[in-house]
């Protein structure tokens, strides 16, 4: 008992001292800015507080986040990395981490990861998408999924049941019960809407539906991408593919039905009208749906002016797909202060941090806590966000945007195809093959 | 100069008095023309003014309404930053902190330096191609100016790297410095003016003693000033209006005091893949930025107009 006591006594005085030491040494290391790059300024609030957070337990590290839009993102930091002044860490998107790292501007934290041994298995993304050739690039931080965006009060004012919506089906030969929602929701100037015989497709004052060409770069993310899937079809073989599908007449099919919405139909507006952004025209009430990514929810129900909920994405003949994609948090090679630009890669991809960010419902984080807690958010704000988080979970029916070399010299040679096809000067079933060889032809080529 | 005004007052009156007596099918057409001109020059100018006095909200709501939706002036408040950032985002505009007063400082800095050092390095310059003789003179100013006309952009990467090399990306003498040293359409502007003035001026000084400098600065200078009031002006407001130069070699808008106006409203932009503007809070921040360059049109305009008749009448 006496031995004991004096044992626990000489130990926690051990531990006083080991704990001043380590605080003095904290204490004694320089005074260190780290500088964190994002695009989203409605995210910002919510990485500031996680900064804080971090400056609290490490009060030699300060953080300094640098936000700019998505464009001006890239450009700005493309301009940094060649003047070698980029932010120590930055925010990773899937779309420009090949490029990245093919010009060696990520840091491998590989070593940082089996030194401190963090868990890469808590994450909902697969992690070792930023990891190639045993070099790790980043740790997810998030995670989106699309789902279809509409106007509650048009489709209620239509008639169309949440059993409508729960169970709708999708093909690209008639478009399934989708497509006579959308003809539903499309309504003329005489008021009759798509199903009617006397439908007057030149004089639509809503459409039923929006959708652009999309971005080629993601494959068209929140666009027919997820549609495209639903037939079956897959754009690459996976991670680091060499090879695109372009050419499979299910994707043919998927962007004709998709551009023909307007083309021949009229339930869409024309690629002309969607300038600027999809957003405009559904805030706007003249489109009664669209489909999204979850990290367009803050952005659209701040700005509606009407009650907007989100359906998951039609059952194709395959089933219900969505893309899931995750951004990471990156070191830039060039960083000055590798092991506390580390420290909060390491807090960011916490489940403190997760947690955080969660509380502040503008994203769902990359751990489990902090989606429940994003899910909570959103529903203090009446927001029912299931149709994301449902797909989310279901392993077997997402999958991953493409991620290859060469992302850029492909975005520029398809882009202006699917324009074509969304302008009805060709045909996808023409055009789509024609274009899947010249991008296969960049890797047999470049390489 | 007394007898021209004089000539050209009487003209204005005959004008005038022909125009009383006869209202001719040209006139009415001709004027219907200026009117729809001035209507396509004013409108996009009203419809900034009318997004910037929407609430974003209405304004995506209504698009069509020619009058602002939702009248408020919260849209100039954010610009201003003088908005608490959680009414930014109820309000469902982007929650980024504005410095306002520093970026108009920055523009103010920047545009000044340049449209000064400009001016004096165009005149020098023009003064030099028109009178001095040395070899290849003719060349030389082809030369400069084949150079000089290509566009912009072209000189992007290598002024770039040259400001890069100096270690001035990210500072305010990084942002100035390559139109610091004028600009070919100065310096051939300037040039025509200066070929135009009477030797015999310039040989008088001389005999009165008076050295090149002194020449170039007592009387060359007071006779252009309506052409250099002119280059003045066009500088200021190409300066005050450039976006690409000032973002690339300021950092990108992430350096403290580099930041200028232009550079500042892009924070307006869609922040997301394919996400909305921030509308009401660009255009309020446009309509602001604007107005030094109204006032500088108010206090000059007629000048510019004077020396552009001035070089009609040659």
């Amino acid at each position: 008992m006496k031995f004991s006591k004096k044992f626990s006594i000489a130990a926690s005085l051990l531990g006083l001292g080991l704990l001043l030491s380590a605080s003095i040494a904290q204490a004694q290391g320089d005074a260190v800015t780290i500088r964190y790059a994002l695009w989203d300024s409605g995210q910002q609030p919510a990485y500031q507080a996680c900064a804080d957070e971090f400056t609290k337990r490490n009060p030699n590290i300060t953080i300094s986040i640098e936000q700019s839009g998505w464009s001006q993102y890239w450009d700005g930091l493309t301009t940094a990395l060649v003047a070698g002044t980029a932010p120590d860490v930055f925010t990773d998107h899937i779309a420009y981490y090949p490029e990245l790292l093919s010009k060696g501007q990520l840091l491998d934290i590989q070593p940082y990861v089996d030194k401190d041994k963090v868990d890469t298995s808590i994450y909902l993304v697969d992690p070792s998408l930023w990891v190639k050739d045993g070099k790790r690039y980043g740790l997810p931080k998030d995670w989106d999924t699309i789902a279809m965006f509409y106007n509650a009060d048009e489709f209620a004012k239509a008639g169309i049941t949440a059993d409508d919506i729960a169970n709708w089906t999708w093909n690209p030969t008639d478009g399934g019960t989708f497509e006579q929602t959308i003809a539903k929701l499309t309504l003329d100037g005489n008021g009759k809407n798509g199903l009617d015989p006397d439908f007057d497709k030149s004089n639509v004052v809503q459409w039923g539906f929006e959708g652009g060409p999309g971005d080629a770069s993601s494959g068209a993310q929140p666009d027919w991408s997820a549609f495209a899937a639903s037939t079956g079809f897959k754009l690459t073989d996976g991670p680091w593919a060499t090879t695109y599908h372009y050419d499979d007449p299910n994707l043919a099919a998927t962007v004709q039905w998709w551009a023909d919405q307007h083309l021949v139909k009229g339930f869409a507006p024309g690629s002309d009208q969607l300038g600027s952004g999809v957003d405009s025209l559904f805030l706007a009430g003249t489109a009664a749906m669209f489909p999204m990514g979850s990290w367009d929810i803050g952005s659209v129900t701040s700005s509606a002016t009407f009650k907007v909920g989100f359906a998951p994405l039609p059952v194709g003949p395959q089933g219900r797909f969505s893309p899931i994609n995750g951004l990471s948090d990156a070191i830039y090679a060039g960083t000055k202060h590798p092991d506390e630009a580390w420290q909060w890669v390491k807090f960011l991809a916490s489940p403190d941090c997760a947690n955080i960010v969660g509380d502040h419902g503008v994203v769902f984080p990359a751990i489990q806590t902090g989606v429940d807690r994003a899910v909570a958010a959103y529903q203090k704000k009446g927001l029912d966000v299931s149709a994301f988080t449902t797909i989310a979970a279901d392993k077997d029916h997402t999958y991953l945007l493409p991620m290859t070399d060469h992302i850029s010299e492909i975005t520029n040679m398809l882009q202006p195809v699917l324009q074509n096809i969304f302008d009805g000067q060709v045909k996808a079933a023409d055009a789509l093959p024609q274009i899947n060889d010249q991008i296969n032809a960049l890797f047999t080529t470049a390489s | 100069m007394n007898s021209l005004d004089l000539q050209l007052q009487q003209s204005n009156q005959r004008a005038v008095g022909t125009q009383r007596r006869k209202l001719s099918w040209g006139r009415v057409l001709a004027w219907c023309f200026v009117g729809l001109w001035v209507f396509v020059t004013l409108f996009p100018v009203y419809w900034i003014a009318r997004m910037a006095f929407s609430t974003q909200k209405l304004l995506l709501a209504d698009p069509t309404n020619p009058f602002p939706a939702g009248l408020t002036l919260d849209a100039f408040r954010r610009v201003l930053g003088l908005l608490p950032l959680q009414m930014v985002i109820d309000e469902g505009g982007f929650p980024k902190v504005m410095h306002f007063g520093e970026y108009l400082l920055t523009t103010f800095i920047v545009t000044s330096a340049i449209t000064i050092g400009s001016t004096i390095f165009n005149a020098m310059a023009a003064y030099a191609f028109a009178r001095l003789r040395f070899p290849f003179r003719n060349r030389l100013f082809y030369l400069y100016i084949i150079v000089q006309i290509m566009p912009a952009v072209l000189g992007l990467i290598p002024n770039f790297i040259l400001i890069h090399s100096l270690g001035w990306v990210g500072t305010l003498q990084g942002i100035i410095a390559p139109s610091f040293l004028g600009s070919a359409f100065g310096v051939f502007f300037l040039r025509q003016f200066f070929l135009g003035i009477n030797r015999e001026l310039e040989e008088a000084a001389m005999l009165d003693g008076d050295t090149l400098i002194g020449i170039f600065w007592h009387v060359i200078l007071p006779i252009t000033l309506p052409a250099l009031t002119t280059i003045f002006v066009l500088a200021f407001m190409t300066s005050w209006n450039d976006l690409q130069w000032p973002y690339f070699a300021g950092g990108s808008g992430h350096i403290e005091g580099t930041t200028t106006l232009t550079v500042a409203m892009l924070s307006f932009r869609s922040q997301t893949q394919r996400g909305l503007p921030d509308y009401t809070g660009l255009m309020a921040g446009t309509l602001i930025s604007i107005i030094p360059m109204l006032a500088i049109f108010l206090v000059f305009g007629r000048k510019i107009v004077d020396s552009i008749q001035f070089q009609g009448y040659r």
